[in-house]
């Protein structure tokens, strides 16, 4: 069942209850949770917020907290698989999932009351019709119908005689009926589930449910765009959908920052202007910065000898002493600062970097606090990607959780700073792989397999990116015209003594956001009886034995060939 | 014989930040109490000398040791009254008990003025009908409820609605300030600020 009053038929039922949220650890559940929580302070709902990582921790979550609560409410989970199924919960327990990732699970989406989708169903045009999928009350207990129907006709034999030829050929037709439908229903099924993208973000329709209740505010409209500025850099989406939104979002901040005084420069702003892909510029060297951004890098090569020559002419036509180039950017010559961007955008053209510009929402307050939506993305990746022995997800999340707050400002840049050293060492990996040729093709795919343990790259969000730069780079050297079409597969141990995994499939480069790993994995591993783990709520990410990768990769071969 | 002594004992005993109160600091008081003494005699000679003698270049002397006497004295009152004050915040933070280390730091009188300190104000709470206890909420709360986090595995806390809610490691909850404040302080709970 679908929601889209959020007003109306999802707040307004809160208030006196106890919600308990169930949320995905990913920057943007986070950023929607935590709208969410003002939401819920504002009206003093009683909450809980627990975060999890896959559908394990899931369903613990849940039977664990069952007894207490009523209300579930799942951000950025759950869409997807058949909660009813999985949880078996009692008949009072109202779950309402708030999930970007797609395709939606067609049982909760035609569910009667218990699972309710925060959205609108006119949004998911690709949903099959609920005759198309579902007939059981007629298709379930037809033989047991024909059966009665046998008996009631033997009965009234007298009155209407019917042969034994005509009901087998009844029954014969009605078996082809069903199996034509049922024919008809996997294939419309395969298409609908096929491949696996994202919708909106989850903070955005949020933040709007916060807008219809007056209750939204800068603070609240920042952390949206933190959403979907994610999804943005990530590839989630395409970025035709980010310029749209962010169309959406300019009308908002324009509102928003009219009611606050013009004069105080003090106070929060939020600007809409050009930016540049460069991660974290402001915040590094201009000269690093442009090393380890996955555009600038891939399109200039910069891996190579030749690459290193190239953002040095880069650097001389922009007019940037190496010496600037190399300092803190907040360091640099004032005149230089101001101009930077010009400079970039004067050269990028002949540098091969037309799509270095994007638009992109900066935030200011006080007058030392100057963060663009993507360093608060990077900061929060580096926070949640700091998982060791000691630090679980959940812990992560919290840290995360509260770098959105402008007064901890200084977890905001420790984030900062745990996500140089983990693009720095994402492009020392690609750097190597390339070099090394380790990037082999199987035909439908690119694949590249780590022997290695690396303990920076065994968390979903670090290997996406390092799958992103390696596709990208791979790409940008490759003579044959073909790898742009094909995907990349990045399978790495996370666990040599329990010889575990972590296998990542992506799509290939261009604007098409959608993945069809997710389907693929779970085909190949029933061809190939691998031992893997679909556990997280990105189907593309799997946990594989190390010993089944070869003939997994074997078995995806033969399926995506064909 | 400058009034040093005592502006130190005032020093150390508001800098004093890594424990409640300092050690009350006995030697130097007794010092002060000496050069206190030593002023006002070396003054009332030199008093003597002036009834007799006229000499009117005592006069800058005395005035000087009358100052220093009376700022030692000023000194050490402050001392003392603080040292109540903080006694009284302590009273009113932690409890009725002193606990040993606190004790340690405090003199014979000190806690004698303590306790009855503490009964006073047990009984200002009993005379009224249902006993109020003043110690809650000193400042008034700005909301009802709080955003805490929970550090450790705590198992289920029942709420006074009846409602059970599962205090779990690493999980954020937003409860009715009057439940969990104890929790917090012992160190379950961790308040979240904005």
């Amino acid at each position: 069942m679908f929601v889209s009053d959020l007003k109306n038929d999802f707040f307004n039922l809160l208030p006196g209850k106890r919600v308990i949220v169930i949320c995905n650890v990913d920057i943007d559940a986070i950023v929607s949770s935590k709208i969410l929580q003002t939401l819920f302070r504002n009206e003093n709902i009683i909450f809980s917020v627990a975060p999890i990582l896959g559908i394990k921790g899931l369903k613990r979550t849940f039977d664990e907290n069952k007894e207490d609560c009523n209300i579930f409410l799942f951000i950025n989970c759950g869409g997807c698989i058949d909660l009813v199924d999985l949880l078996q919960p009692d008949d009072n327990i109202v779950f309402f999932i708030c999930d970007s990732h797609r395709p939606l699970d067609l049982c909760n989406a035609y569910s009667d009351s218990q699972v309710r989708i925060l959205g609108d169903y006119r949004s998911e045009e690709d949903m099959p019709q609920f005759e198309q999928i579902f007939r059981d009350s007629d298709s379930e207990n037809d033989s047991a119908d024909d059966e009665i129907e046998d008996e009631e006709n033997t009965e009234n034999s007298n009155h209407r005689p019917t042969t034994h030829i005509e009901k087998f050929e009844r029954r014969l037709r009605k078996n082809r009926e069903k199996r034509d439908w049922e024919k008809a229903r996997d294939r419309v099924l395969f298409n609908y589930s096929q491949y696996s993208y994202y919708a909106r973000s989850t903070s955005i329709v949020i933040y709007e449910l916060a807008w219809k209740m007056s209750k939204d505010s800068l603070d609240l409209l920042w952390w949206a765009i933190i959403g979907i500025t994610e999804q943005l850099l990530l590839g989630k989406i395409e970025s035709s959908v980010y310029t749209l939104e962010t169309q959406r979002i300019q009308s908002h901040v324009s509102r928003l920052s009219n009611k606050i005084n013009e004069n105080s420069h003090t106070a929060i702003r939020i600007t809409y202007e050009n930016d540049l892909y460069l991660a974290l510029y402001r915040h590094w060297s201009v000269k690093e910065s442009i090393k380890n951004s996955i555009y600038s890098a891939c399109r200039m090569k910069l891996w190579t000898l030749n690459g290193k020559k190239k953002l040095n002419e880069l650097l001389v036509e922009m007019g940037l002493p190496l010496a600037q180039a190399r300092q803190q950017f907040n360091s640099m010559d004032l005149l230089m600062k101001k101009d930077f961007y010009q400079m970039i955008e004067k050269t990028a053209e002949k540098y091969n970097m037309p799509g270095i510009i994007y638009g992109s929402f900066t935030l200011q307050y006080g007058y030392k606090n100057r963060y663009s939506a993507a360093d608060y993305v990077y900061s929060m990746m580096a926070l949640i990607e700091q998982i060791d022995h000691e630090r679980t997800a959940e812990s992560c999340f919290i840290d995360a959780l509260e770098s959105l707050s402008r007064n901890k400002k200084n977890m905001l840049e420790s984030g900062i700073d745990k996500a140089k050293v983990l693009l720095d060492s994402i492009f020392k990996q690609v750097k190597t792989s390339l070099e090394t040729q380790q990037i082999h093709s199987a035909g439908p795919f690119l694949y590249v397999i780590f022997q290695d343990e690396n303990i920076q790259f065994s968390s979903p969000y670090a290997l996406t990116m390092l799958a992103k730069f390696m596709l990208n780079g791979f790409v940008a050297v490759s003579r044959s015209r073909r790898s742009r079409d094909l995907p990349l597969i990045i399978c790495i141990p996370v666990d040599l003594t329990r010889e575990i995994c972590l296998m990542i499939g992506i799509p290939p480069i261009g604007d098409d956001s959608k993945n069809l790993f997710g389907k693929a994995f779970e085909q190949a591993a029933i061809k190939s009886n691998a031992a893997i783990s679909q556990d997280f709520f990105d189907t593309n990410i799997i946990q594989i034995k190390q010993s089944d990768c070869p003939k997994f990769i074997d078995a995806l071969t033969v399926l995506l060939s064909s | 014989m400058s009034g040093q002594r005592a502006f130190n004992l005032l020093k150390e005993h508001q800098q004093t930040t890594d424990r409640l109160i300092s050690n009350f600091n006995s030697e130097d008081l007794r010092a002060i109490l000496e050069e206190i003494n030593i002023a006002f005699q070396e003054n009332h000679q030199d008093a003597l000398k002036f009834q007799e003698t006229r000499d009117k270049t005592l006069f800058p002397m005395i005035g000087y040791r009358h100052a220093l006497l009376q700022r030692n004295l000023r000194c050490t009152l402050a001392y003392l009254y603080n040292r109540l004050m903080k006694l009284k915040e302590i009273r009113w933070h932690l409890g009725p008990v002193i606990t040993p280390d606190i004790k340690e730091a405090l003199t014979e009188p000190e806690i004698q003025w303590f306790n009855n300190y503490s009964k006073l104000l047990t009984n200002y709470m009993t005379s009224f009908p249902d006993a109020i206890n003043l110690m809650t909420d000193i400042k008034p709360p700005k909301a009802l409820f709080i955003e805490v986090k929970c550090l450790i595995d705590h198992g289920k806390l029942e709420l006074e609605n009846g409602e059970t809610v599962l205090l779990q490691r690493n999980s954020i909850h937003y409860l009715p300030r009057t439940e969990c404040e104890h929790l917090i302080r012992q160190g379950i709970l961790e308040h979240i600020s904005h």
